[in-house]
């Protein structure tokens, strides 16, 4: 029951039984809280009228990171006793230093200014309003006023720089980059010999086949590199990713996706991202900076889930992907992804797996000293290298990361490009 | 500093009351207006702040069940204003439990007991005049002359306090 009803029931309580009884008595009791509530009345502020603004110290943070939120609230109203000003935070950040509420004095044209730090784990939140409580001294009258202030916080993935990723779909793109194209041309890699042609440098005749022929001289062909089609597959299906205890493996993943995509886009490629979890989280391929920070964006704010239409992975829209691309699958795996995945190379896909492994990942918060884990934990690992090696037996690139180990090192291990000096040497 | 205006309002209500009763012999009501004290606190320091509504209401229910069986108007009047206090201080409390510890409570705190005292002292002040002056016959005149004083008076002090 609000403060003003409560007084007034009192009141007419009161006055009913003065004139009832005749007795003025009760008239003088209630003398006092007339008195209150009319100058609780008479106090209360005309206008409300409250600006906001609300300053993030970085607006794209990296999880745990500290950000400082200030928010300057004017008053453009008449003058306020007891505003108290609460910045609404979203849901998954916590408050590390100074307070998101705050109890004060605003009279006219003045403003008043708070900070307080959020951190929180990787996401997109969204800030939408301050509320303000308003109440006159005797609190009689009571307004609860909501000012829209929007901002954005994207607490991004953490971005493991990888300098160079060697990927060979079947098919590549017009424009020159850094994939080998299966085609003669301009290039850093040899490819062939052929005959040599007017135009062609002098410096690519290929001396030693040409000796072989009197009449006739052969030039070397180089491999062109060119830019390719790259969909990011990540997948979100809860019961590959979430584990017992509550841990999961979710974030490595999505740090991979995060690294993978990062350095692909750096090359040149067209990327796009499917998330495959509840729903399709599909993000257009582009190339570049701006579809970097798209697919950060989606990355922020992916989720596991679980969906009786995408348990498995039987439903990945392929039509998604241009024929003959690379298809770069990020995913703890299971046994029944066997079967989708050889399906997807079958159709001329190049497919690469990037698996954060997920039986090492169990294992290091287990107990170690558990004979039963230990077997358990050997089990599981021989049917995982058992499910990689059917994998690469099928022509599918797989991965396995530790997760202990930093990712970037893996890929310079497994997936650098070897520069050309070493490789001719090897040769 | 709340706190402590608030135990005193708690006690200025319900001793008044207990005053007024023991004064007209029923000593057995007394007891209980200690107890609603006891309890009032305590339900304030465990932050039952709802309670503070239910002994507003317990309060003027007893002193107007006193002035209906003519006690002492002067004690039920105060017992009535000590519970207004009590009631106010105790909402007053939880408003300022929701401040940061940054904020700074003690010029509001000195301001809100400003501003009650001067309206329970009015309050008081009205009650009390209403109670013992009596006036047998007042010319139309001088009656509407101290309506339009009152009226005057009223806002002025409205003014005054918007200002302050």
């Amino acid at each position: 029951m609000s403060r003003s009803l409560l007084l007034s029931l009192l009141t007419y309580v009161l006055l009913l039984a003065g004139i009832a009884t005749v007795h003025g008595g009760f008239l003088a009791l209630a003398l006092p809280l007339v008195t209150y509530l009319l100058l609780g009345f008479l106090q209360s502020a005309d206008e409300v009228r409250l600006e906001a603004r609300r300053q993030l110290s970085i607006e794209r943070a990296i999880p745990g990171q500290d950000v400082d939120v200030t928010v300057t609230v004017t008053n453009h109203g008449s003058g306020l006793e007891e505003v108290l000003l609460e910045d609404q935070v979203p849901h998954g950040l916590t408050i590390r230093s100074g307070h998101n509420r705050h109890l004060v004095r605003l009279p006219s044209g003045e403003s008043y200014t708070f900070t307080y730090t959020v951190s929180g784990p990787r996401g997109g939140y969204a800030f939408e309003a301050l509320e303000a409580q308003v109440n006159e001294h005797l609190a009689v009258r009571s307004a609860m006023v909501r000012v829209e202030v929007k901002g954005w916080l994207f607490i991004l993935p953490p971005l493991t720089r990888v300098r160079q990723i060697a990927i060979r779909p079947r098919r590549t793109r017009v424009y020159a980059g850094t994939i080998p194209a299966r085609a003669g041309g301009p290039g850093t890699e040899f490819f062939g010999v052929r005959e040599y042609q007017p135009g062609d440098s002098p410096h690519s005749i290929n001396w030693h086949a040409s000796a072989r022929h009197a009449d006739k001289l052969y030039a070397n062909e180089y491999q062109q590199e060119r830019v390719a089609d790259v969909g990011i597959v990540l997948d979100g299906r809860q019961r590959t990713n979430e584990f017992a205890r509550g841990h999961s493996i979710f974030d490595y993943s999505v740090q991979a996706a995060a690294s993978i995509a990062d350095a692909l886009l750096n090359q040149g490629n067209r990327v796009g991202l499917l998330l495959y979890s509840t729903y399709l989280g599909w993000t257009l391929p582009g190339y570049g900076r701006i579809q970097r920070e798209k697919i950060l964006h989606a990355l922020a704010n992916a989720k596991t889930g679980d969906s009786q239409v995408f348990g498995d992975l039987e439903h990945i829209p392929t039509r998604l992907f241009p024929p003959e691309s690379q298809i770069v699958f990020v995913s703890p795996l299971v046994e029944e992804d066997l079967k989708p995945l050889i399906q997807l190379r079958a159709t001329g896909y190049d497919v690469l797996v990037v698996s954060p492994n997920p039986v090492h990942f169990e294992l290091s918060y287990l107990p170690g000293s558990n004979p039963n884990v230990d077997l358990a934990g050997r089990v599981l690992h021989m049917e995982r290298i058992l499910l990689l090696q059917r994998l690469q037996r099928a022509n599918i690139h797989v991965l396995d990361w530790d997760v202990k180990e930093p990712f970037d090192l893996l890929v310079k291990r497994r997936l650098g490009r070897t520069p050309v000096w070493m490789r001719s040497m090897r040769r | 500093m709340t706190t402590v205006a608030l135990i005193l309002s708690i006690l200025l209500g319900t001793a008044s009351l207990a005053i007024g009763y023991g004064q007209a012999g029923a000593m057995e009501y007394a007891r209980w207006f200690l107890l609603l004290a006891g309890v009032w606190t305590f339900a304030h320091f465990r932050k039952w702040y709802g309670f503070s509504s239910i002994a507003l209401i317990l309060v003027i229910a007893a002193a107007a069940y006193g002035v209906w069986l003519e006690y002492p108007a002067a004690w039920m009047l105060l017992g009535a204003v000590g519970g207004l206090l009590g009631w106010d201080l105790s909402d007053f409390s939880r408003r300022l439990s929701a401040a940061s510890p940054m904020d700074d409570t003690r010029t509001m705190e000195i301001r809100h007991l400003e501003r009650v005292g001067i309206v329970a002292a009015l309050g008081l002040g009205l009650a009390l005049l209403s109670v013992f002056l009596r006036f047998e016959r007042l010319a139309f005149e001088v009656a509407v002359g101290l309506l339009l004083l009152a009226a005057l008076g009223l806002t002025r002090l409205v003014v005054g306090l918007r200002k302050y």
